[in-house]
């Protein structure tokens, strides 16, 4: 990420006069100030990081030495069945609710930005549900959507229409788990809601003033002021997605739902080969391939941006 | 504009419409919940929908509280969620002064060097983190999730006490420095006291993270007597799926603490995440 914003605000420079001493003593505070996540990032980032890399390239079990076994990892995974299916399941997870997610977040944004009284009250609505305790909000979603018994099916009923397995169901089972995703786009409201007030309303008089109807408004002035902030949401939904688990995780352990495995995602079988086969080898080379894949998707969402974020200079 | 009255009426007629309908639709999750809980299961079942318990069973909650540790498992969280929070506020403050009201050779390529580290996917560093705990005896209690707490893990905390620092006028630290304040005073003394809104949401966000955590505890606690509220709730879900009236009871008694926390605490809430998201531009 580009720190345009951060480093603006920083202070101005400082005279010349003696720089060149008072500079080093601000290096050493500096340094000593962020000691603590310097010291956390060595330990709890850096050489795990490295470490991983370096398991995936053995046999180990966490106990004794790890034995070097080259790629052999990593043939075995492109040969396991199961790290397809989990990679499908977690694919077809992001490339539904990456968008979805956006779309609704931005969509319950611009409502709550329209000029209505009591808006502090739907605010406050729309935010609850994604503060609800993840494994509260699989229970509800199981029980609402449970398809015998469940209100979301008694109510299609009475209309006639035949409710879907959800949860229960190998074909409705990831969209009932993307509803639930849906359900919590709190954060991502909240953050394109700050963003939405903060476009100068100077600029949509100027829309006014050319006679831009409310769609224009939207795709020529909202969509891009937004555009940063929706880079900056879509960046941070693409790692939640593809490291998605406890809610499918949850209903795996209560055994509830997930016929088959069409909802055994990617990390859900790399924790389950790292901590109940202890084959810690192989979910290292799992692991790792994540973090390739996900730096590569970066790397493309990052070069895409330069064609659709539009920074607006800051003064 | 007397032409234009009836439209604006219509307009905000339509406006608190489309508004009531999506509150319908997300809040009816929560009210299902606290009205199947009030119901025997009996009426939970029944088809057509019984969509008001009738008797009100209220003993459903002493029950669920009767049949499962559930105090225990509310304690083991506030004790997991307090120590963090001291770990985040002693870490991420002094870490934020540092990226914001010092400038250093390295600072800025430093700082985006921690922000970037939080679009690596958790489960690159898992597996040795797990290795390395379990070689220091620190498996099965809270420590791996607490100890690094305490070095700056909590980047988001980090990220928004940096931009709350920046806001704050430079004069204020240079009026201190003429005085001979060191910078360490400066930041205990000046800052930290000017930064109490940023501190609370901070806390909040840590307090609602423990609250709702559930892989780092899948992780390392392996004893049910350490279970936190998550790991309880998804035992619960998992022995009672025939009992949904107590199951809805026990979902109740773990989102209601949080809502009635957000709202007495909203601005502070809304404020921090609002700085994080467009302080975050590029």
């Amino acid at each position: 990420m580009s720190t345009q914003a951060f480093t603006e605000a920083s202070r101005p420079a400082k005279s010349a006069a003696g720089s060149r001493g008072r500079l080093r003593g601000s290096w050493r505070t500096g340094l000593l100030f962020i000691s603590p996540w310097l010291i956390g990032f060595a330990l709890f980032f850096a050489y795990p990081f490295f470490a991983t890399i370096y398991y995936s390239f053995t046999n180990f079990n966490g106990v004794g030495t790890p034995q070097w076994i080259g790629f052999g990892n990593y043939t075995a995974l492109f040969h396991d069945p199961l790290f397809g299916t989990s990679i499908y399941n977690t694919i077809f997870y992001t490339a539904f609710e990456l968008p979805l997610s956006t779309i609704v977040a931005l969509g319950l944004a611009l409502l709550l930005n329209l000029d209505v009284k009591g808006r502090s009250i739907y605010r406050t609505i729309f935010y609850i549900p994604s503060i609800v305790p993840i494994v509260a909000s699989c229970m509800i979603f199981v029980w609402m959507f449970n398809p015998a018994t469940g209100i979301v099916n008694d109510v299609l009923t009475s209309a006639h229409i035949p409710g879907p397995g959800w949860f229960f169901s190998v074909t409705w089972s990831k969209p009932s788990l993307i509803l639930l995703g849906l359900w919590g786009v709190g954060q991502p409201m909240v953050i394109y809601l700050a963003g939405l007030q903060s476009i100068p309303k100077a600029m949509y008089e100027v829309a006014d003033l050319e006679g831009a109807g409310p769609l224009q408004r939207l795709r020529f002035v909202t969509i891009p002021m937004l555009s940063p902030v929706i880079l900056f949401n879509v960046i941070l939904q693409l790692v939640a997605c593809l490291s998605y688990f406890t809610q499918a995780q949850v209903i795996e352990n209560a055994n509830i739902g997930g016929p088959g495995n069409s909802t055994w995602f990617y990390v859900q079988y790399l924790y389950e080969q790292a901590f109940q086969f202890l084959k810690l080898g192989y979910s290292s080379a799992m692991a790792f391939f994540l973090f390739v894949a996900s730096a590569v998707l970066m790397v493309l969402l990052f070069r895409s941006s330069s064609r659709w974020v539009y920074y607006a200079s800051e003064d | 504009m007397d032409k234009a009255k009836p439209n604006q009426l219509v307009g905000s007629a339509t406006k608190h419409g489309v508004l009531l309908l999506v509150t319908i639709v997300l809040g009816f999750p929560l009210l299902w919940m606290v009205l199947t809980s009030l119901k025997s299961n009996i009426q939970a079942l029944a088809v057509p929908p019984v969509w008001l318990p009738h008797p009100v069973l209220w003993h459903n909650y002493p029950n669920v509280l009767a049949a499962v540790t559930f105090l225990r498992y509310v304690l083991n969280t506030l004790l997991y969620a307090a120590l963090t929070i001291v770990g985040v506020c002693i870490s991420s403050s002094l870490v934020a002064y540092g990226f914001s009201r010092l400038q250093w050779r390295g600072r800025d390529l430093l700082f985006k060097v921690m922000v970037s580290t939080l679009l690596v996917p958790f489960v690159a560093t898992l597996v040795p983190l797990f290795v390395m705990y379990k070689r220091f005896h620190m498996v099965g209690w809270y420590l791996p999730l607490i100890v690094p707490t305490f070095f700056g893990s909590s980047i988001f905390s980090t990220f928004l006490l940096r931009q709350f620092f920046m806001t704050i006028p430079q004069s204020v630290s240079d009026a201190a420095r003429v005085e001979g304040a060191n910078e360490f005073t400066i930041y205990a003394r000046i800052i930290l006291p000017m930064a109490k809104p940023a501190m609370a949401s901070v806390i909040l966000f840590q307090f609602v993270y423990c609250w709702n955590d559930y892989l780092g505890p899948l992780v390392y606690i392996n004893n049910q007597s350490s279970y936190p509220l998550s790991l309880g709730l998804n035992q619960i879900l998992g022995t009672y799926t025939t009992n949904w009236p107590w199951v809805m009871a026990a979902a109740t008694m773990a989102t209601l603490p949080i809502i009635v926390l957000f709202f007495f605490t909203q601005r502070t809430f809304i404020g921090g995440i609002a700085i994080q998201g467009t302080g975050s531009k590029g």
